[in-house]
């Protein structure tokens, strides 16, 4: 079984490279979507079932369970996803941040990490298999809708996958079991936590590019922080200059 | 003599010559710092009033609260910028009256947008982080939101501000947590241009059905 899910992660990876090896490291998901069409499809699928299923959950969470309640919720979904953070942050050479999500993993993890002893003080990166690809030059890919999942990026998505996959390989059946249950308590938390900006998306003229753009800014921020901006900013400044010539 | 005479010629030229460059640096550099003033008293002055405005308007018809919130809008923002800025090349193609509907069309989505969140400003602080000049008229100011519960993480804010034709100092766009308004409102009117073929009809009667 173990040998199915290695081969499983490995063919992921080689699947991904490959994908990427057709793409142009100069063309950036933000400018091409070939596959359009069924993203727009994909896309009015998961707001049909968001809006019918996942919005009235998360409105009915967020009205029934108390704010401290939610937090500690919050809390502990952050801390089961750090290990992925703390291996990621190693395989990117970025010592303080290992040392940090580490630190904070292991003290939190005294209340299993529903209890923030830190109180969100120390920040920390949030680091995925998707970013490490990043740092190593992989190009991005294709833009992609996910069923169920929403938007992603092909590097990101085989970045998801594989990071779920590595970690239930190592983890025991028990904490395999937890994760599952937790998937849909996930996807309520954060549906709570974007609830105003999801709603200003649906009300836009074109929520699917709306959508899109909204995605891979913050994505490619969350990357390459600071650098991305930068540069981003560098390109506006000189199309906005012009205009204002 | 005439060497000695040449000789003071040429220091006088080279003082003024280096005179003058420092006065010409001093200018320069004063305007600098005074774009980055005054865009962080606009951007200060923004957030206050949007405050006052939060209090104030709650108890008037939905109507009356639009009409507030679009003239606040038109004296902060640089609408006509922005929609030159979110329409690439087929702003020169449209026709005056299209331009002002498309105008009118922005306003009132900036003015929907913040709207829905002007409740939630009133409990929040905004504190200025930093500001700089970008290039000849350019001028960033960064920001914070902070809620004092701490039931909002900090929200990360860059507005961009420039002069317009009038000398006024306006906000050009706003970037929150690294998403640029502008440019994603560009995507989207794009993708809604080239899907027909540039008919600027087409995009306002879309913008139109989302009101």
């Amino acid at each position: 079984m173990k040998k199915i899910k290695f081969a499983f992660s490995y063919s992921l990876i080689l699947l991904f490279v490959l994908s990427g090896c057709t793409n142009n490291l100069t063309i950036s998901a933000e400018s091409t979507d070939p596959f359009e069409v069924l993203n727009r499809q994909i896309f009015s699928f998961n707001k049909t079932l968001d809006q019918n299923i996942v919005s009235p959950i998360s409105a009915s969470y967020v009205k029934t369970i108390p704010h401290s309640i939610r937090k500690n919720v919050s809390n502990h979904l952050e801390w089961m996803d750090k290990p992925s953070t703390i291996v990621n942050s190693a395989l990117q050479m970025d010592l303080e941040n290992t040392i940090l999500a580490s630190a904070k993993f292991m003290l939190n993890g005294l209340s299993l990490g529903f209890y923030d002893f830190d109180n969100n003080e120390t920040k920390i990166k949030k680091k995925d298999l998707g970013s490490t690809l990043a740092k190593l030059n992989v190009p991005e890919g294709p833009f992609f809708m996910v069923p169920l999942l929403g938007p992603k990026t092909v590097r990101d998505f085989t970045g998801t996958l594989s990071d779920r996959q590595s970690l239930s390989n190592i983890s025991s059946n028990s904490v395999n079991k937890l994760n599952l249950v937790e998937i849909p308590i996930n996807l309520v938390d954060k549906r709570s936590k974007l609830s105003k900006s999801i709603e200003n998306i649906y009300k836009s003229p074109d929520p699917y590019t709306k959508m899109k753009s909204y995605y891979i800014q913050n994505r490619r921020k969350n990357v390459y922080g600071d650098e991305y901006l930068e540069v981003k900013n560098k390109k506006l400044d000189i199309e906005f200059e012009k205009l204002l010539q | 003599m005439k060497n000695s005479y040449n000789d003071l010629n040429f220091k006088k030229v080279l003082y003024i010559t280096f005179f003058t460059f420092l006065f010409f640096q001093f200018l320069t550099f004063k305007s600098y710092s005074d774009n980055v003033k005054n865009g962080e008293i606009i951007v200060k002055q923004m957030v206050a009033d949007a405050k006052k405005h939060a209090l104030k308007t709650i108890k008037l018809s939905p109507k009356e609260r639009s009409l507030k919130i679009e003239n606040l809008i038109k004296r902060f923002i640089n609408l006509d910028f922005m929609a030159r800025a979110t329409t690439g090349s087929f702003w020169k193609k449209a026709t005056n009256s299209q331009k002002e509907e498309y105008k009118n069309a922005l306003l009132k989505q900036i003015s929907n947008t913040i709207e829905e969140h002007l409740n939630t400003l009133s409990t929040l602080v905004y504190k200025p982080l930093k500001s700089e000049a970008r290039g000849k008229k350019l001028v960033y100011v960064k920001g914070v939101i902070k809620d004092n519960s701490k039931k909002v993480p900090d929200v990360n804010l860059l507005w961009k501000l420039a002069k317009d034709k009038r000398g006024n100092f306006l906000v050009l766009d706003l970037e929150i947590e690294g998403i640029s308004l502008v440019s994603s409102h560009k995507a989207e009117t794009m993708a809604i241009l080239r899907k027909n073929k540039g008919d600027f009809n087409a995009l306002l009667n879309t913008f139109t059905k989302s009101e």
